[in-house]
């Protein structure tokens, strides 16, 4: 009796530890400090984990640089986590086989060009949650003050640039609000625009792989455009060290400025409330487009990339566990909630029209910048590698639109990078 | 014949006292730098290691960005060393002459030492602001508007300014040493030259810095050694920026880790291993060259 008891004690222990075994799944991410986003992500694992009772997905939260050092070092040492945040220029990690191949994902629900960007050797290794155009936002009363006008096009001309520019200096206004003080990207953003025009999609992608040359005639004359412009005084006197999170505020606040070339994700920082670092109420913020450069190829081209995304480790023991998980976001129902909450374009196929809450308007306007838009895929410092990349963003995030490196010595440089 | 049991060696407490330091010192400092010497001789990638012989340093031998790196740090080691064991001493003997107000300056010179890199780097950003930095405002106050500049963003001023940090941050570190060789001099000898009528110039050149001319060098060679490794404020306050002319060969080891989009641990451990070899030979000549030949006797 006692024996039969025993065994009906253990078989019951069994079964409630059958029942209650779950199949963790790690995840380490980047946006320790972005409060919307890492909620959204917090919000897309409650909902599967809710649809699967079986796996529980426990996250990590880190800033940016610490994480990719963690990363560095568990993936070397085999303890780095089932699913991790990554961007498409990690490239290491899949030149390095460190990458589950993602091509069972749920491709169907995410855009094709985002697909490409995260494509190596013809496979998908990255689901691409948030994408970027570089805008370039404007303070609607300062040039209202400065007595321009936004074409309908929404683009100014070359000629109306420099104009803007000296009105603005005269006034005592910084024309462009615009800081490389802690990234290796945004003060690039004024070059590689203005190539991207100048140049066409397919030459400019020539320029960035190597295959045309920075003296090229055509290069040349687009970066004494831009020179003008920043002798003139484009940008903040603080430009070198003004931090990018400072530049925001620098724009909408103090001192303030006419413009400001960012990236689309601005407004995840300046849609919280002003105490948060956001910009102030009522701050009458316009989007134009990039401006049109003196006999461009193609004034429409503009930048797209993708940003954060999450990856699958290679020696992950849960592949199915976690490509379900990244499956679960794949969808528009994923797309719409992130774009209403954290204001950023995403990857995942959405339908921008039917994006409702306060600031629908503003996805109005945004998409109006990218009418008729012919895209290149991924700023420069995601195609470069190695020496090419240090050396473009040491001359054209930081020295060139400082105004401290002449237009023939920034070509020497960067010809001198593609050197074999 | 048999050995007096008190002769033989006591093997087992000789172990038992060195084996820790052993264990530690072969886990934590020989096997990382043989790890390292060895990473140079080949390509280091995950899960994969393959052998480039001297590849890796025939590579780093035309690396442009590298000499670049290692003359920025040259400059620093040599500059810094003077200008922060040159100040020091002008502090030490103020303080020794016993100026009025000497304990507080005595705190004040020594407090920026008690700071981090780090803290010491954002500060500085902010003194070195353009617009409303500490070092613009002074100049403009006093009509010197022409001389503002961005310290930290023009390639000819960024290396100065930096090195004008560190000597800030490090004399009065160096003050306190040396004021306290200045306190440990036999007063018979500075009392004898007084009787001579010695003046103060000729006692400090004749007497006292040939007295404290080991605690000099002991200062000048850290300052040295300090420099050629510095990393923590350049990757504050400038990245190496504006181009390169920051960059230092730690800086630049760190970027081609971490920030060159690879996995490869085989060049950075061959930067590593030759500037090992370059700071250990500029270190033995550093002393051989400012060593005493005589030994002061008093």
């Amino acid at each position: 009796m006692r024996i039969a008891s025993l065994i009906i004690a253990a078989a019951c222990a069994l079964a409630s530890i059958a029942a209650t075994a779950q199949t963790k799944v790690t995840l380490w991410s980047h946006w320790a400090a972005e409060k919307i986003k890492r909620d959204f992500v917090e919000d897309a694992i409650r909902r599967f984990e809710a649809a699967n009772p079986g796996v529980k997905i426990e996250a990590q939260w880190y800033e940016k640089t610490a994480l990719y050092a963690a990363l560095k070092t568990a993936l070397r040492a085999g303890t780095a986590p089932d699913i991790f945040y990554a961007e498409p220029d990690q490239t290491e990690y899949m030149e390095n086989n460190l990458l589950l191949d993602l091509s069972s994902l749920n491709w169907g629900g995410i855009e094709p060009w985002a697909k490409e960007i995260w494509s190596h050797k013809g496979k998908p290794y990255g689901l691409p949650l948030e994408a970027w155009t570089v805008e370039l936002f404007y303070n609607k009363k300062l040039l209202a003050d400065l007595g321009i006008k936004v074409p309908s096009s929404m683009q100014l001309d070359a000629a109306a640039m420099t104009d803007l520019v000296k009105k603005a200096r005269v006034r005592n206004q910084t024309p462009m609000a615009l800081g490389a003080g802690d990234r290796p990207f945004p003060g690039a953003h004024l070059t590689h625009e203005a190539l991207l025009k100048r140049l066409g999609v397919a030459d400019y992608d020539n320029l960035l792989t190597g295959k045309l040359s920075w003296s090229d005639a055509r290069v040349v004359d687009t970066l004494r455009t831009l020179r003008s412009w920043i002798d003139a005084g484009l940008l903040p006197t603080t430009f070198t060290t003004l931090k990018l999170g400072e530049s925001h505020s620098y724009f909408h606040t103090n001192p303030g400025a006419v413009l400001f070339l960012n990236g689309s994700w601005y407004t995840s920082r300046a849609f919280n409330p002003p105490d948060k670092g956001g910009q102030p109420p009522n701050f009458p913020l316009g989007i134009m487009k990039y401006p049109a450069m003196p006999q461009a190829v193609c004034n429409e081209c503009r930048t797209i990339s993708v940003g954060g995304s999450f990856v699958v480790n290679a020696e992950t023991k849960n592949g199915r566990q976690a490509i379900a998980f990244l499956n679960s976001m794949a969808t528009p129902e994923t797309a719409s909630r992130w774009l209403e909450n954290v204001l950023v374009q995403t990857g995942i196929k959405a339908d921008y029209s039917k994006v409702g809450g306060p600031h629908a308007g503003y996805f109005k306007e945004l998409a109006a910048t990218s009418q008729g838009a012919r895209y290149y895929f991924g700023i420069p410092i995601q195609k470069m590698q190695g020496k090419q990349k240090e050396v473009f963003t040491q001359v054209f995030n930081n020295a060139f639109p400082a105004g401290t490196i002449s237009v023939d010595d920034a070509v020497k440089q960067m010809n001198a990078a593609y050197a074999k | 014949m048999q050995r007096n049991p008190i002769d033989r060696q006591p093997w087992g407490a000789i172990s038992a006292f060195l084996l820790p330091a052993l264990t530690i010192y072969t886990a934590f400092t020989a096997y990382p730098v043989l790890r390292t010497i060895w990473n140079s001789f080949h390509r280091v990638l995950p899960r994969k290691e393959e052998f480039v012989g001297l590849a890796n340093y025939a590579a780093l031998a035309k690396d442009d960005l590298f000499w670049r790196a290692v003359g920025n740090t040259f400059i620093w080691a040599c500059a810094s060393p003077l200008a922060e064991v040159g100040i020091a001493l002008f502090l030490a003997l103020a303080l020794y002459a016993r100026v009025p107000g000497m304990r507080f300056f005595r705190i004040a010179w020594f407090t920026p030492v008690l700071m981090s890199y780090v803290v010491v780097g954002i500060i500085w950003v902010w003194i070195y602001n353009y617009d409303w930095g500490a070092a613009n405002a002074i100049l403009r106050t006093l009509g010197l508007e022409r001389w503002a500049a961005a310290w930290i963003g023009d390639p000819k001023l960024a290396l100065p300014s930096l090195i004008f940090i560190t000597t800030w941050m490090w004399s009065g570190f160096n003050m306190v040493v040396l004021l306290a060789a200045l306190h440990s001099l036999p007063s018979e000898v500075i009392e004898a030259a007084e009787l001579d009528n010695c003046g103060w110039g000729a006692k400090l050149w004749h007497i006292i810095i040939p007295l404290i001319k080991p605690t000099l060098l002991n200062l000048l060679v850290l300052s040295f050694i300090g420099k050629m490794k510095i990393f923590d404020l350049v990757w504050i306050t400038t990245k190496g920026g504006p181009l390169w002319s920051t960059e230092t060969v730690s800086t630049y080891l760190y970027k081609r880790a971490f920030e060159w989009s690879t996995f490869d641990l085989g060049y950075p451990s061959t930067i590593a291993a030759v500037w090992f070899v370059i700071v250990l030979l500029a270190v033995l000549g550093l002393t051989r060259a400012l060593r005493s030949r005589e030994k002061l006797e008093y």
